[in-house]
């Protein structure tokens, strides 16, 4: 069954994201499910790039760029202008990396979560700030080398689990995607922007450079991701009814580590304990849905 | 109509008659009260408003940036550590152009923790672009509040309006609150030129190379080129409906038509207190010049050197401190007088920081010591313990 | 598009924001690996010896273009409603769906393409005239000749077909069942051969009523009389058996034989089950004796199961040993237990007697159907093993030398020839002849071209590709399961034949398997992978993180903005089918 997007295109050509980039892809796809009623706020990610100096864009939405740690809180700004101004049709979408959402960017996200602003926040997670060349952060997976982590010392603590912290928030609606499943995907944009309140939507997104991989795989190992249990697609409505999306083949994770760059320094002891870690999360996952 | 008001709620009174539409704020003390009544005004109905409850100032400054952005009269409110932590979004807003603008209620940095006057938080923003108007007393706020508006919307930058801790945030004094109706043709809506619209579709803030970026910054100093050109016409805008003047700098001779062999300058709620000690020196047959300065940016050098030009000495009152070297307005005045060949000496004073009492006794000690054979110094310490 | 010109400090706005998309920015210089399109060979048609483009076929069924479906197969055969039902099918074999889920039903689907034509009469396109000037003599109009002539005609040569029984299509009109190949559906697709300009006579025996004089005034002539004679069983009492093929071909002119009770027949080959099921038709009791075991015998699997449903039973392990009449007017037939000698993974183990006693059975007719050979009078029959010599894989010519060296050159197709005697193997063999003979008419050297025209590396050849036609740039590389993105692909189920009852089958000589319907084939074309066939499913579009593959308005076509593409090569990767390629940029 080809794969049935809507056909609008609110990214152009000529953008400056590197070969085979997976927010590239990301951003091409949540475009798709927006339509033209858009307000984007950028902070600083990769996508700060991407979309091209002055006097240039690459998005034919509205977009304001912002500083790095402000993507809830300016949404919320231009969502109270746009209330007060009687609009309140149009989306406000933050658009955000990891570093920006899981770090930085998670106080001003938090705060836009409680008060139950009227926003969509999207964080494309290439799992490391790629920005300012591969340094770790909070979405950096168990035992990946970034620049920070290095091969020596590679980061030891887990990926924080964003996902259940936005569910503790008890937003109406929560959910993962990826570029691999690009129907899901904007079924959840559309689905997201349905909804009045705050929205979150956590894209998991290929970035070859940072990961060490062929550009050509980048869509490839996102599906990966989803196929070994290690990041599933779900969604949580109101902080309680979990949903899974995907059902994983249930691949071991070897396929999708080997693959890496960043992870070749991993030991197959390293891949039993993380093995061993992916399959609790899943269990767990499963286990929340059943509740629902 | 004259009301007995609060320096905070004259604040809240005057953001309401400037019909802000989005108000982002995060409670310190001593900046609470304006956002308390803000937020009563807006729940009450009576303006007709957003307000944001923030998580941080980082996000307060955040938010108006973004309601700006999409067009929006906006207003936020800190102080100290509040102001601190938005330093980064207060380079955004200047950068971005934005009129927003800010009651900055002035207290001191810990530690150990103060929440008393010092306006060394404001000072230390210096240079993020935003104009910044010092007010002495309640009146003063409401007016500057409005004045800050119109000019911020002409040069599209944003205006911090700076009111000492408690001195003047927590005092009650009549005052006169305009009508709607006069506040509407003084201060129109605000016609923002490029806004967010999804009509429209533009990207803002973007990347700016080497090859552009300086332009950007020029064109910020040619708005605060403006903003002073532009203050004297409409400061008399304000006074033509309003009956009140406030210049940058308001010159009040001891005895009129004669020069003092001093000038005091002050700036804040410091030179309420100058007022009355000087008008009992002279009264005393020791005159003594006041001049009030209201402005830190745009610097209003031209104004600083005429007035200020002619005299022997200059004292000047710092209740702030730039460590390792000394008072901040203090330094302004001398590096704008430095090009007269025929300057003044200068008396560089840093009282009362973090709250200390800045007494008619603490001003007749600064006059003492700026009058006798003592050569100046580079800080002069006034009120300080042995 | 090109980049906004800002000189002065005025033109520029306060401060940064847009005046123009990125588009000016040609990031295609960034590229070093470019992806293209390339459609590739399919399993399916790579192992089709007929070389039907069978993925391309299923693609335009699944879009419903079942018209184009026709033409798209009579490009390369003109007897899909034949091979649609007698076909061996080794496609299926091949599928990659087959590593998937199941293969698809290739076989009934060309058959449903088939009955589609016919009855709505579909035409192929007019034949163009015969104005080489060259004419060549075909002899035998079984698939191999009929296959041979039509595309001989089709490139322009005048072409009469000779064959000594009455009407077209040799063992598919004499031999095979009725129920397996009904005359109908035959006739149809012999009569749009000669239709397409192909002259035919009928009743010229080669040898008798035709001769070498005749044929020699011909520019060049194939033989492809296929083998009719039996082989003989080598035992005693061997003339008190009948000729299976001569029974079936009986029953085909509508003079069945009168049988009844316990008939034998010997043999594990195809011909073996038709004569055995054409047997239960009549009446009889048929049960099929086979010196090897089930799993041995040559017959297709699918006719073998059948021929079970229906009731047969065979008994293996067993070899005549003898026949004897008896005085009841029936047969004694003793047979040897045989044992299975060695088993080396080879095609067909050894057997040798076991030991053990014979058997007898008491029978009323014994009918033999253990291969036939040549018909006696067959130039190949005579002709010593060097007499002629192989000039492609199913095709041999007959050495010019001696008496020879005078005459046109005589080409032997079909089952003269071929190892493996099916029907689709004997399209091919007419295939080979008539590229070989126009090229030879045309005084053309075919060398190189045979491996441009071949499709895959299993021998079977493409006409399409020996025009150039659109499918002629197919890249050589056959797409293999590993080469498919099947993440894109659902399991769906084999749809399976319809066919009619067992009562009906084992009382008539109606088809026994129905054709399927519209829906159903429309649904089992779409679980064809179209392997190496791009049939835009814009996996390529939409994945593309450029924005850079662009569709025509009709979305018909799929064009890769150069100017643009970083050439990442994902599209390549997320080609469910492996219709892309990812090469190195040229510099
Ligand atoms: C306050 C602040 N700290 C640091 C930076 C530098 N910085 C810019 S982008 C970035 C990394 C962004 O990482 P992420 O949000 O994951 O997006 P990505 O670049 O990976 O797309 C950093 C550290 C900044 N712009 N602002
Ligand atoms: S560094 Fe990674 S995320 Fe950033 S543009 Fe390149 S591929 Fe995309
Ligand atoms: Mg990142």
């Amino acid at each position: 069954m080809p794969i049935d997007l809507p056909p609008s295109e609110r990214m152009t050509s000529g953008h400056l994201a590197c070969p085979g980039c997976g927010a590239a892809i990301a951003m091409r796809f949540v475009l798709k499910g927006l339509g033209d009623r858009v307000v984007m706020v950028i902070p600083a990610c990769c996508w700060s790039i991407i979309a091209g100096p002055f006097p240039y864009t690459a998005l034919k939405v509205p977009v304001l760029h912002t500083a790095f740690e402000t993507g809830g809180a300016v949404a919320s700004g231009i969502r109270a202008a746009l209330d007060v101004k009687g609009d309140h049709e149009t989306q406000v979408v933050t658009w955000a990396g990891d570093g920006g959402t899981f770090d930085i960017g998670l106080q001003s996200l938090s705060g836009a979560a409680e008060r139950g602003e009227d926003i969509l926040y999207v964080c494309y997670d290439n799992e490391a700030y790629m920005n300012t060349g591969v340094q770790g952060s909070g979405a950096t997976p168990e035992g990946a080398w970034t620049t920070t982590t290095p091969t020596g010392s590679p980061k030891a603590t887990r990926k924080k689990d964003i996902m259940q912290i936005m569910a503790a928030h008890a937003i109406p609606y929560a959910a993962t995607a990826s570029i691999a499943y690009p129907e899901d995907l904007v079924r959840k944009v559309q689905k997201a922007a349905s909804i009045r309140g705050t929205k979150f939507l956590h894209i998991f997104a290929t970035c070859p450079t940072g990961w060490k991989v062929p550009s050509e795989v980048s869509v490839g190992l996102a599906r990966l991701a989803v196929q070994t249990r290690i990041f599933p697609l779900y969604e949580v409505e109101d902080g309680e009814r979990y949903t899974i999306n995907v059902e994983p083949k249930g691949y071991l994770v070897d396929a999708y580590f080997k693959a890496q760059g960043r992870f070749k320094h991993l030991t197959a002891e390293d891949l039993e304990r993380i093995q061993e870690r992916v399959d609790h999360g899943w269990s767990r996952l499963e286990a929340l849905a059943r509740i629902a | 109509m004259r009301r007995v008001v609060e320096g905070s709620h004259a604040v809240s009174h005057a953001v309401d008659l400037a019909r802000v539409r989005v108000i982002s704020a995060y409670p310190i003390t001593p900046q609470t009260h304006i956002v308390e009544r803000l937020a009563e005004l807006v729940a009450d109905g009576v303006l007709d408003a957003r307000f944001i409850r923030v998580e941080s100032e980082h996000s307060a400054m955040a938010a108006v940036i973004g309601a700006a952005s999409a067009g929006v009269r906006s207003f936020t409110a800190s102080s100290s550590h509040g102001l601190a932590l938005m330093h980064e979004m207060l380079h955004w807003a200047a950068g971005a152009r934005l009129p927003i603008v800010m009651a900055e209620v002035n207290r001191a940095m810990g530690p150990g923790w103060n929440i008393w006057a010092d306006q060394t938080d404001s000072l230390s923003q210096r240079d993020t672009g935003w104009l910044q108007f010092y007010c002495e007393d309640v009146q003063d706020v409401i007016d500057t509040i409005l004045i800050a508006y119109r000019v911020a919307e002409r040069v599209s930058l944003p205006v911090m309006v700076v009111l000492d801790a408690f001195f003047l945030s927590h005092t009650y004094e009549p005052a006169d609150l305009p009508e709607h109706a006069d506040v509407d043709e003084f201060l129109p809506p605000w016609e923002p030129v490029e806004v967010l619209d999804p009509a429209e579709p533009r990207a803002f803030n973007q990347l700016a190379s080497p090859e552009f970026y300086m332009e950007f910054r020029h064109k910020m100093q040619q708005a605060m080129d403006e903003a002073l050109a532009a203050y004297p016409e409409i400061d008399r805008a304000f006074a033509a409906r309003f009956g009140r003047t406030h210049p940058l700098v308001e010159h009040i001779p001891a005895e009129d038509g004669a020069r003092a062999p001093l000038a005091l300058v002050t700036t804040g709620t410091i030179t309420s207190t100058a007022r009355a000690a000087l008008a009992e020196l002279r009264d005393r047959g020791t005159p003594v010049d006041l001049v009030k300065l209201r402005a830190l940016r745009p610097f209003p050098q031209d104004e600083i050197r005429r007035v200020l030009g002619p005299y022997g000495r200059v004292a000047v009152i710092d209740r702030n401190l730039s460590f390792g070297y000394g008072g901040i307005f203090a330094q302004e005045i001398r590096a704008a007088l430095s090009s007269l060949a025929d300057r003044p000496v200068v008396y560089p004073f840093v009282a009362g920081l973090g709250g200390r009492d800045v007494t008619p006794d603490t001003v007749r000690a600064v006059v003492d010591r700026a009058l006798d054979d003592e050569p100046p110094g580079d800080i002069l310490w006034a009120g300080l313990k042995e | 598009m090109s980049p906004v010109t800002l000189r002065t400090s005025r033109d520029l706005p306060p401060t940064s924001r847009s005046l123009d998309t990125m588009e000016w920015n040609h990031t295609g210089s960034w590229r070093f690996l470019r992806p293209r399109y390339q459609d590739k060979v399919a399993p399916c048609a790579e192992a089709c010896p007929a070389g039907e483009d069978i993925a391309r076929v299923q693609m335009l069924l699944a879009q419903g273009a079942f018209d184009r479906a026709w033409l798209r197969i009579r490009e390369e055969n003109p007897f899909p409603g034949v091979c649609g039902r007698v076909c061996s099918h080794p496609c299926e074999a091949a599928c990659n769906r087959g590593e998937f889920d199941a293969p698809v039903s290739i076989n009934s689907l060309e058959r449903f393409v088939a009955d589609h034509a016919r009855r709505q009469g579909l035409a192929p396109p007019p034949a163009e005239p015969a104005d080489s000037g060259r004419h060549v003599a075909v002899v035998g109009a079984g698939p191999a000749g009929l296959t041979a002539a039509h595309f001989l005609r089709r490139a322009g040569h005048d072409v009469t077909v000779f064959d000594a029984r009455e009407e077209p299509g040799g063992l598919l009109r004499y031999a095979i069942p009725a129920y397996r190949m009904p005359a109908e559906p035959l006739a149809w697709e012999t009569g749009l051969v000669m239709s397409g300009g192909v002259r035919f006579q009928p009743g010229r025996r080669l040898g008798e009523d035709l001769g070498w004089d005749e044929l020699s005034r011909f520019d060049a002539v194939l033989v492809a009389v296929g083998h009719w004679a039996p082989a003989p069983l080598g035992v005693d009492g061997e003339d008190l058996a009948v000729d299976g093929l001569a029974l079936l071909e009986d029953v085909r002119r509508g003079r069945p034989p009168e049988v009844g009770g316990r008939v034998a027949v010997i043999g594990g080959g195809n011909t073996a089950v038709d004569v055995a099921r054409t047997l239960l038709r009549l009446g009889a009791e048929p049960v099929v004796y086979y010196r090897r075991r089930l799993r041995d015998m040559p017959a297709l699997p699918g006719e073998v199961a059948e021929l079970r449903e229906e009731g047969i039973e065979i008994q293996t392990l067993l070899a005549p040993a003898r026949i004897a009449a008896r005085d009841d007017g029936g047969l004694d037939l003793a047979l040897t237990p045989m044992a299975v000698l060695d088993e080396d993974g080879g095609q067909r183990p050894r057997v040798v007697p076991s030991g053990h006693p014979e058997i007898a059975v008491a029978v009323s007719a014994v009918v033999t159907a253990i291969g036939a050979r040549p018909s006696p009078g067959t130039p190949a029959a005579g002709l010593d093993p060097d007499g002629s010599e192989a000039v492609a894989l199913h095709l041999r010519r007959i050495r010019p030398r001696g008496e020879w060296a005078e005459r046109p050159p005589v080409f032997l197709a079909g089952d003269l020839v071929n190892q493996n005697r099916t029907v689709v193997a004997a399209i091919a063999s007419g295939k080979e002849a008539a590229v070989v003979i126009d090229a030879a008419l045309r005084d053309r050297a075919l060398g190189d071209a045979w491996s441009a025209i071949r499709v895959g590396r299993k021998g079977a050849v493409s006409l399409n590709r020996l025009a150039g036609g659109d499918r002629a740039f197919r890249l050589d590389h056959v797409v293999r399961y590993d080469d498919l993105n099947t993440i894109y692909f659902q399991y769906l189920e084999r749809k399976k034949r319809p066919r009619i009852t067992l009562d009906e089958r084992r009382t008539g000589f109606d088809e026994v398997h129905l054709r399927i319907s519209a829906s159903l084939a429309l649904s089992e074309a779409e679980r064809c992978f179209h392997c190496g066939q791009c049939d835009h499913c814009d996996n390529c579009y939409l994945f593309c993180p450029e924005v850079s593959v662009r569709r025509d308005p009709r979305a018909e076509t799929r064009q890769i903005d150069y100017d643009y593409c970083k050439g990442c090569g994902v599209c390549v990767v997320e080609c469910p089918r492996s219709a892309m390629v990812l090469e190195e940029e040229p510099r």
